[in-house]
């Protein structure tokens, strides 16, 4: 090594220290206590090595309802939020004099933190006085008791976490808007191009690599959802454990019935998920775009 | 499609960036509105295209006015100074565009669009992306994008600022060969008084969003109608000098420039083209302070009175620093302009 890179180096030691002790040396500490059976983390004691852990995991119930939950959450929210998003960033960006006004209000769901909006949404889904049974009401739909019944634990949840991750999506998507040429759209004019047309044939492929990021953003986000399960339900998982989701399940694991290898072997489980998801959807995306 | 633009003005704050301009265009031509930038001659062009609305006056194209007439509408065929191609679409998409938006069946697109394609010379580049073609090729495709669709007139944003110099020699001579082939009016913007000589029918020249002059080339450059036509078209400059008039004789500080000029006595602007000095033994003498070479021609940088006057002479010609030619100017070739700067005659 010479001089010159050997001061380049020096000058990456802080960050490449805070990520060893609090991201790499967590991850492997991870993987090993996934494979200790009754690992105490007071003596560091445990009974035995092997896939004990796993097979508890995998027989466990709850955690295959968390891994069925957390794909439907994915699923459902993270298409959802950047169709949503994409609309309303197009409409936001489309008029001049009350943009600004709109880029806050929709971002201010990002600022803020979601145990508080968690409080307000528990109010909006309340059965007998929230707001959004107030609206169905209009189309004669009948009072749904959102989060006090299990089957409706999901889509409050999903509702919910639509609209809170819309505010990132709505940010990066008005970023990109305005780095579209605006000869474009003055072309297309030309070209007597259809509304709709110039949304899907300009506006979507000129902002294909910021959908790109979204969703890739979006995704490992949605497969880490936690706080907004606590938020929502106060600090369960939702009516007889109906919202469980994958993070839910390891932190109910850790904390609640200190079974840490379990917990453990849930995390390890969670990163091979969000590894193998995200390969393949930079796979499918950078293809795409090679074509 | 004849055009006719009639006291058209856009107004922007308090500035006037196109002032009651007023101008006829024929059928089939092909016209060049010349100015330096921020003359109003792209707010102009995109007042044709319906892209900007005016203020006041009318656009009529053929006996239809289309002042309120949205762009879309207009059968016009536009290309912008930066092409705006789309860039994630091949070439023939690109060029089936405007077909497919009109409703037109996808085979029958692409088949007008590769006629199209064959004008313009890119029927090989089908396939590939914007991206992936010169500067000169993107012009193309972008000038085939305008025509596919068939429209009545063609509107030319500096078609050829993004080019490299070589390249807008041949391009411009381009423009020209499609214009003729396709026979469309066509309107082009540009700041280069050499393109606009080199294709157009007619040229417009602006200053400050008034027209200053519409006329055929050669005739706008012999009689220019005002000295910042004179001073605007021609390489190297025109040589602008003060003469004063005494009987009919007209004299820059002690040297005669012509005798028996029928101009009233008095002190003028003066313009004389490089190339209106020819060599004459009889002639003024002048010492050359300094000399460049440009190929088919001298350019002498000497002085008339305390004047520097650029002329002209034949590359053969065997001159020095500190050398003293004697030249005269050309019958005609004097233009003098009154104290508004309008041409009043030439001698």
């Amino acid at each position: 090594m010479d001089k010159k890179s050997f001061k380049g180096y020096l000058y990456l030691l802080p960050s490449i220290i805070i990520m060893l002790a609090f991201t790499i040396y967590p991850l492997i500490r991870a993987i090993i206590m996934s494979f200790l059976g009754d690992y105490s983390i007071i003596n560091h004691g445990y009974s035995s090595i092997g896939f004990d852990n796993y097979k508890a995991l995998f027989a466990d119930p709850d955690f295959a309802l968390s891994l069925r939950n957390t794909s439907i959450y994915v699923i459902c929210v993270v298409p959802a939020s950047i169709i949503l998003s994409l609309i309303i960033a197009v409409l936001i960006n489309s008029c001049n004099k009350t943009k600004a006004f709109f880029q806050t209000v929709y971002f201010l769901p990002y600022v803020t933190s979601v145990i508080a909006i968690g409080i307000v949404w528990r109010w909006m889904f309340n059965s007998n006085y929230g707001l959004i049974n107030y609206f169905l009401g209009f189309f004669g739909i009948d009072p749904i008791p959102w989060l006090n019944r299990p089957e409706y634990a999901m889509p409050a949840l999903i509702i919910f976490a639509i609209w809170k991750s819309m505010a990132f999506n709505i940010l990066i998507f008005l970023a990109g808007l305005q780095t579209i040429p605006e000869d474009l759209y003055r072309a297309a004019r030309i070209d007597s191009t259809p509304k709709l047309r110039v949304f899907t044939r300009i506006t979507v492929p000129q902002l294909a690599p910021m959908i790109v990021y979204s969703s890739v953003i979006g995704m490992i986000g949605a497969f880490k959802v936690y706080n907004e399960v606590f938020s929502l339900f106060q600090g369960k998982a939702g009516p007889a454990n109906k919202a469980m989701t994958i993070v839910y399940y390891i932190y109910d694991k850790f904390y609640n019935s200190y079974k840490y290898g379990v917990a453990a072997a849930g995390s390890v489980v969670l990163f091979i998920i969000i590894l193998v998801m995200t390969q393949i959807q930079l796979r499918v995306t950078g293809e795409k775009k090679k074509k | 499609m004849d055009i006719r633009i009639e006291n058209l003005t856009k107004t922007y704050g308090n500035l006037n960036a196109v002032d009651h301009m007023n101008l006829r265009i024929n059928d089939g031509e092909l016209v060049g509105l010349l100015g330096p930038s921020g003359c109003g001659k792209s707010t102009t062009l995109f007042m044709l295209s319906g892209l900007t609305t005016p203020t006041e006056g009318k656009i009529f194209f053929g006996d239809k006015d289309v002042t309120s007439i949205p762009p879309e509408d207009r059968e016009i065929g536009l290309v912008f100074q930066n092409y705006a191609l789309y860039p994630h679409m091949t070439v023939e998409d690109n060029i089936t565009f405007p077909l497919i938006n009109r409703g037109v069946k996808k085979a029958q697109a692409r088949e007008e669009a590769l006629e199209i394609a064959k004008v313009v010379k890119i029927d090989q580049y089908m396939n590939r992306k914007p991206s992936e073609l010169s500067g000169g090729q993107q012009q193309r495709v972008a000038i085939a994008r305008a025509l596919v669709k068939k429209p009545q007139v063609l509107l030319l944003d500096e078609p050829l600022s993004n080019l490299d110099a070589k390249l807008r020699v041949a391009t411009r001579e381009e423009i020209r060969r499609i214009q003729q082939e396709v026979k469309i009016t066509t309107i082009f913007v540009t700041h280069d008084q050499e393109e606009a000589m080199s294709i157009s029918d007619r040229i417009a020249v602006m200053k400050e969003g008034v027209l200053q002059q519409y006329e055929v080339p050669q005739t706008m450059y012999l009689n220019p109608a005002n000295e910042f036509v004179a001073n605007f078209l021609g390489t190297p400059e025109i040589n602008n000098i003060e003469v004063d008039v005494k009987d009919g004789v007209i004299t820059a500080g002690d040297a005669v420039l012509r005798t028996g000029a029928k101009l009233a006595d008095g002190h003028y602007h003066a313009g004389i083209r490089p190339e209106s000095f020819y060599v004459d033994e009889n002639g003024i003498s002048f010492a050359v302070d300094n000399l460049r070479m440009t190929g088919r021609d001298l350019l002498l940088f000497t002085k008339l009175g305390q004047t520097v006057v650029r002329v002209l002479v034949h590359s053969y010609m065997h001159v020095a620093e500190g050398d003293v030619i004697k030249a005269s100017v050309r019958e005609g070739h004097i233009l003098v302009f009154d104290s508004s700067e309008k041409l009043i005659g030439r001698f």
